[in-house]
């Protein structure tokens, strides 16, 4: 065995030496455990950060819905008439932004599995 | 009888089987946590960015491909997290001075079995150096594997490694010199 081999071995020795109280069995598991909970525990930031981006991207796409609906011309009578209130921009925004939501919430929990 | 790594990650890619991915954080965290340990020396952000890693191996685990060992898939994920961190601050050099200032420097260096002088010594390499000896002798890397995680050119770790180790038997060889 050279000088260099011999050094070799003892540096090895060292690491093993440092590496060996993280090797204990109790300190392991509490190691994997931490891990393994974290990965069933979905990312708090993520959640919050698509939640309110996407909210907040209904929000705008409602309010303008106003504006793009606000000058159509519901028959006085007729078939159509009678869901007319169906129509209306508010009840059209409202209904845009319950589906802009529903998507969000449905994208959501496929984004934080993915 | 132990599954092999490979068996376990095939397991973990199939069904997302946190138990199975758990068995391989026991077999490995060792490892991870003692280099990176060694590499930026303050513990618990050796462990946070342990837990960091392999959280990434689990996300990135249908990207390993079996062509080297999952060990040495882990350390350059894990390598990567510890660069990732280092340039969060402002630059490594600066990250590297304030991971220093997490040793002590009160006690005088003895010999290689204190793990304070073991990481005292490695404070003496340049990073890179630090980082090549610490793939191999740590990790128990080849000099292939250790540019493979590294990113270097093989000839690049050998020359680190080699470096490396004359300044460690130096260090070594001073310090028992005084202490005697």
């Amino acid at each position: 065995m050279t000088m260099d081999d011999a050094f070799d071995e003892r540096l090895k020795a060292a690491f093993a030496d440092a590496q060996a109280p993280l090797e204990r069995e109790s300190e392991s598991e509490r190691f994997a455990h931490s891990v393994v909970e974290r990965l069933s525990r979905p990312d708090r930031k993520r959640v919050l950060i698509l939640g309110g981006a996407g909210s907040t991207g209904s929000a705008i796409a409602g309010s303008q819905l106003e504006t793009i609906f606000g000058n159509m011309h519901v028959p006085a009578d007729g078939i159509l008439a009678n869901a007319a209130f169906l129509m209306s921009p508010e009840v059209m925004a409202a209904g845009a932004m319950a589906i802009a939501i529903g998507l969000v919430a449905a994208v959501l929990p496929r984004r934080i599995a993915g | 009888m132990k599954a092999p790594d490979e068996e376990l990650v095939a397991l973990v890619v199939a069904t997302k089987n946190a138990a199975a991915f758990g068995e391989l954080v026991r077999r490995h965290q060792g490892l991870v946590r003692a280099m990176l340990q060694r590499m930026c020396r303050n513990h618990a952000l050796a462990d946070d960015l342990s837990q960091d890693a392999f959280i990434k191996a689990y996300e990135k685990i249908g990207s390993f491909t079996g062509k080297g060992s999952f060990k040495s898939w882990l350390c350059s994920i894990a390598y990567t997290e510890f660069l990732m961190a280092a340039r969060k601050r402002r630059s490594t050099e600066r990250a590297m001075e304030k991971f220093k200032s997490g040793l002590e420097d009160s006690e005088a260096p003895r010999d290689m079995g204190n793990v304070v002088d073991l990481d005292r010594a490695l404070a003496t390499l340049k990073e890179e150096e630090r980082i090549a000896v610490v793939m191999c002798y740590s990790c128990g890397l080849s000099h292939s594997e250790a540019a493979e995680a590294t990113g270097m050119p093989l000839g690049t770790v050998k020359s680190h490694v080699n470096r490396g180790k004359a300044k460690l038997q130096a260090f070594f060889q001073d310090s028992e010199v005084m202490a005697s």
